[in-house]
């Protein structure tokens, strides 16, 4: 209980302890060491924990349920005030519904209502916490080095705004250059404090809470440039976010009104096991799929890539869009053969097949990411909205597994973009050979997201298990599909990632301290996972599921057995060792340098630059660029059917959710 | 599978695999001769040639391309051994695209323009027959309720007679897989259509070796796909099964010498909209079969 706590205070702590200590240096000491205690805490709390489930109640909850609500208005004032400055009325309009609303929900319903479990810890609030520190902590850490380059990147800029002299540019130069880094990391704490609180409240008014925290650290982190662009991108998250956030409030308002008043998360799940709710499951379905940025509102998650790199990966990997999947998660019980359960799959399935696609066209590095985060955030909304233990099972292994690839990949453009001076996938050529240790670790990344033996594979084979066991014949296709799409999208940016071009300058040198450090870390855990795979199922995974199985009494949960089988997954355990020793050979061999020119047709001049005499005799660059297959998955063709038809099926199901909430009434 | 029978396959499967590739490429080779009406090469040059290739001077453009092309080949190595000892048939899936993967790097790595283009068309390959390769573990599922291959021999009927479709659509996609024309898009055995050597242009001497004995493995590995629908209870039909594997390997190389190699864009169009009936329709089939409206 007092480890709780300390992992929502401690963080807050820092926060403001870093609003008041501005120094780089005492910023480093301050962030490194959070990040270490937040670590050790999540640890201490899983041994302490692991595997049983428990739930507290929490003495003066009245107080916290104050300071709760006055966060969640704090949230909302200060999206009103920002919104009535850049004359956004939606947003303006949206913040204060939800304050009312909120209040309304407060004193109308929740303040004095019984709740015998305040806060509680189970598996996989347990998984999110270790996510949360170790991925979210490596990310704080990576971010030092990272905004120091960034900072003096933007006052390079803003001096060059300044020497042309014109007295509106140089405002907006002084603007640039001011540094505001104290508030960035402070936001990132604030951040992993709202997801701590988010991954143990039981009770729904403080779920909301974080729900909200975690949206307004985002509206202020993708708006921290202060540009036209950032504050636009900003807005628009923050307006998908906060109706997500009213759709959440409606349903806490729903069941709290009730025939049998519902305040708690676990009483919410056994009520919609046995069928009892369907609009209310639907609203928070809807919360969860606007948070993780599903079909037809994935256009927040790739706006937000305007924002320094960390926060792309802080957002994509282990907060935010990981908070809408982890409700949905909690709540796959209670999906299934019902209208909430379906709405939920179909959604996900087609956000999954739609992003993959669209992540082909992307030469982007940052947006290709951004489409493989939301199409992988479908697949596990997809497996959440099947209801099933197996599916579940692939859904948190999936959740696991993205969180470490892409924190590690959205590190790794980070800091290629700012060495390389572009995030287009084509400017990346030649990286091998002058930062190969960054080129390793992007492909590593990279053949994680995809690949066998690693882990989004195996959570995938396990999808598609537990797809033809719950007689989701159709979404086989979809699946099939998608998969041989993945494979396009990483596999020829992998080509041109591991390309061995001419001799160049080594610049891996330049990359500060604490972002090699990080990137290591990151790239290592990600090793260590992937060894660890039968080990994940059984110390993390597989009591989870029979931990809920047991609490909601459903027979199929409590004796469940991991998906693909123990043998299976140890095979791949050993296919990953095969390829780590043979990587081991490769790098330990005496290498014998290149001793052969490329093959140019003949006309070659220079093997090592890749140039050739033209027809005109003129000497010319061999280039090659790389697959894109715009005219069949092209942003233009595929994003306004897709959003079209996302949002009449989300209609369509709300439309039949009111009916048969009428209904059941 | 047991680890036994694993060991078992895995060592049957390095030695045998080999042999019978060179068999089939050599037997391939004099029949496409006879077809266009030459005498063609010795039945055992495919083998030659790879000793040949194997004593060349060693010469590459760096150190990671040979590396890739073992790990293609290891990999090739543990899916067939997998297939053959009766494991899981999504793993030989999941491992047959690993190697495919470190095959289209080795390409990649070496940053050469001929080599580029081979290994983006290797991808629209993968891209084009993937889906097909992944419903056909699950319709195997469907039928055995199982995904171990191990689980025909308790079948009473074989599976080419509840999945025709799946099975028509496994031979389509299977031009693909063994680089015949009109699928050879990424490299080409037939000098004629050729621009340069597609994805092996810049391999050479011993990686070339390898790259032709990977192949080997993975041509006996996609006929035992082929023969996998023909086995069932009784152990004599190995023998049909392995009758059937032949005369579809016969038919490849008739469709192989009658056509000439497509666009990019017809063969993942057609490969996609095949794959799709095939299995759309399948499952109609078996719904009907089963007596059950979906």
């Amino acid at each position: 209980m007092v480890i709780l706590a300390s992992l929502v205070i401690v963080p807050l702590i820092t926060a403001l302890l870093l609003l008041v200590f501005r120094s780089n240096r005492a910023r480093a000491v301050l962030v490194i060491a959070a990040v270490v205690l937040l670590v050790a805490l999540s640890l201490v709390l899983t041994v302490r924990y692991l595997p049983a489930s428990s739930g507290f109640a929490v003495a003066q909850s009245g107080i916290v349920s104050y300071v709760m609500l006055g966060v969640d208005l704090l949230c909302c004032l200060y999206v009103l005030y920002r919104g009535i400055r850049a004359s956004n009325y939606l947003a303006i309009f949206l913040a204060a519904l939800q304050g009312i609303l909120a209040l309304v929900y407060e004193f109308g319903f929740s303040h004095n209502a019984a709740v015998s479990t305040d806060v509680y810890v189970d598996a996989l609030s347990l998984i999110m916490t270790l996510i949360i520190a170790v991925i979210g902590g490596a990310i704080c850490v990576y971010a030092l080095g990272y905004m120091q380059s960034y900072q003096e990147h933007l006052e390079h800029e803003g001096s060059r705004l300044a020497v042309s002299g014109e007295p509106s540019r140089v405002a907006e130069a002084l603007r640039l250059i001011r540094d505001r880094r104290h508030v960035f990391f402070a936001l990132m704490f604030v951040f992993l404090a709202a997801m701590f609180a988010l991954v143990f409240s039981n009770r729904l008014s403080w779920l909301l809470t974080a729900w909200e925290v975690t949206t307004v650290c985002s509206f202020a982190l993708i708006g921290y440039d202060r540009t036209e662009e950032s504050i636009r991108n900003s807005f628009r998250a923050v307006v998908v976010n906060l109706s997500g956030g009213l759709a959440f409030t409606l349903a806490l308002i729903m069941l709290a009104g009730g025939g049998t008043p519902i305040f708690e998360l676990d009483k919410l799940i056994e009520a919609g096991v046995d069928g009892a709710l369907v609009l209310p499951l639907m609203l928070l379905a809807f919360a969860g799929i606007t948070k993780a940025a599903q079909m037809p509102f994935q256009g927040w998650l790739l706006g937000a890539m305007v924002a320094p790199t960390p926060v792309s990966a802080l957002l994509h990997s282990s907060t935010m869009v990981k908070a809408g999947v982890f409700l949905l998660i909690k709540l796959a019980p209670t999906f299934g053969w019902n209208v909430p359960g379906l709405f939920v799959l179909i959604v996900g399935a087609l956000s999954f097949l739609g992003c993959t696609a669209l992540a082909i066209s992307q030469s982007n590095a940052k947006r290709a990411l951004a489409y493989s985060t939301v199409a992988n955030l479908g697949l596990i909304v997809c497996c959440a909205g099947v209801g099933t233990p197996e599916a579940s099972w692939a859904a948190i292994f999936l959740l696991i597994f993205h969180a470490a690839a892409k924190a590690l990949l959205f590190c790794c453009v980070g800091t290629a973009e700012h060495h390389l001076g572009s995030r287009n996938i084509e400017r990346l050529d030649n990286i091998f050979v002058r930062m190969p240790w960054l080129a390793s670790c992007m492909a590593l990344g990279m053949m994680a997201m995809f690949i066998a033996p690693f882990g989004m594979l195996v959570s995938k084979w396990a999808a598609l298990v537990s797809l033809i066991e719950s007689g989701h014949l159709e979404l086989l296709f979809v699946l099939a599909f998608g998969s041989a799409l993945t494979f396009v999208i990483w596999a020829k940016w992998l080509g041109k990632v591991l390309a061995i071009g001419r001799e160049d300058e080594r610049i891996s040198t330049r990359v500060s301290r604490t972002e090699t450090v990080s990137l290591a870390f990151m790239a290592f855990l990600l090793i260590a996972l992937t060894l660890a795979i039968p080990y994940v199922s059984e110390l993390f995974v597989m009591p989870y599921l029979w931990e809920t199985g047991q609490i909601l009494q459903l027979p199929l949960w409590s004796t469940a057995s991991d998906v693909l089988g123990y043998d299976n997954l140890m095979i791949v355990s050993v296919v990953f060792m095969v390829m780590l020793a043979l990587l081991a050979v490769q790098i330990l061999r005496r290498r014998p340098p290149s001793n052969d020119t490329v093959y140019l047709a003949g006309v070659g001049a220079d093997s090592e630059e890749r140039s050739y005499y033209n027809a005109f005799g003129e000497l010319s660059d061999a280039t090659q660029r790389n697959w894109y297959l715009d005219e069949l998955f092209g942003e233009k063709i595929l994003v306004r059917p897709a959003t079209i038809l996302l949002s009449a099926v989300i209609a369509v199901f709300f439309i039949f959710g009111i009916i048969l909430e009428l209904m059941l009434v | 599978m047991t680890p036994l029978s694993f060991g078992v396959a895995l060592v049957a499967f390095v030695i045998l695999g080999p042999l019978l590739g060179c068999f089939l490429t050599g037997a391939d080779r004099i029949i496409t001769a006879r077809m266009q009406g030459r005498v063609g090469p010795p039945f055992l040059q495919p083998y030659y040639d790879v000793r040949k290739l194997l004593a060349k001077e060693r010469r590459s453009l760096n150190s990671f391309q040979g590396y890739y092309l073992i790990l293609a080949l290891i990999m090739t190595i543990l899916s067939g051994a997998f297939f053959f000892a009766g494991g899981n048939i999504l793993l030989v899936v999941f491992l047959i695209s690993l190697s495919s993967l470190f095959f289209i790097i080795a390409a990649y790595s070496t940053r050469s323009p001929y080599a580029e283009v081979g290994a983006g068309r290797e991808i629209i390959q993968v891209l084009a027959y993937e889906p097909m390769i992944i419903l056909l573990g699950v319709f195997f599922f469907l039928i055995t309720d199982s995904f171990d291959t191990s689980a025909v021999a308790s079948l009473e009927l074989p599976l080419v007679v509840a999945l025709p479709l799946v099975f028509a659509g496994l031979l389509f996609i299977l031009t693909i897989k063994l680089r015949k024309s009109p699928f050879d898009l990424s490299f080409s055995h037939h000098a004629h259509q050729e621009l340069v050597k597609g994805i092996t242009t810049e391999m050479s001497g011993r990686s070339l070796a390898v790259v032709e004995i990977t192949h080997w493995y993975e041509n006996v590995l996609f006929l035992g796909y082929v023969g996998l629908f023909f086995v069932w209870a009784p152990p004599s039909t190995l023998i049909l099964a392995v009758v059937v594997a032949l005369a579809v390997y016969f038919l490849e190389i008739v469709i192989d010498n009658s056509f000439a190699r497509v666009k990019w864009q017809f063969m993942l169009s057609w490969s996609w909209i095949v794959s799709l009936l095939c299995s759309a329709l399948s499952l109609v089939l078996l719904a009907v079969l089963n007596g059950f409206v979906v």
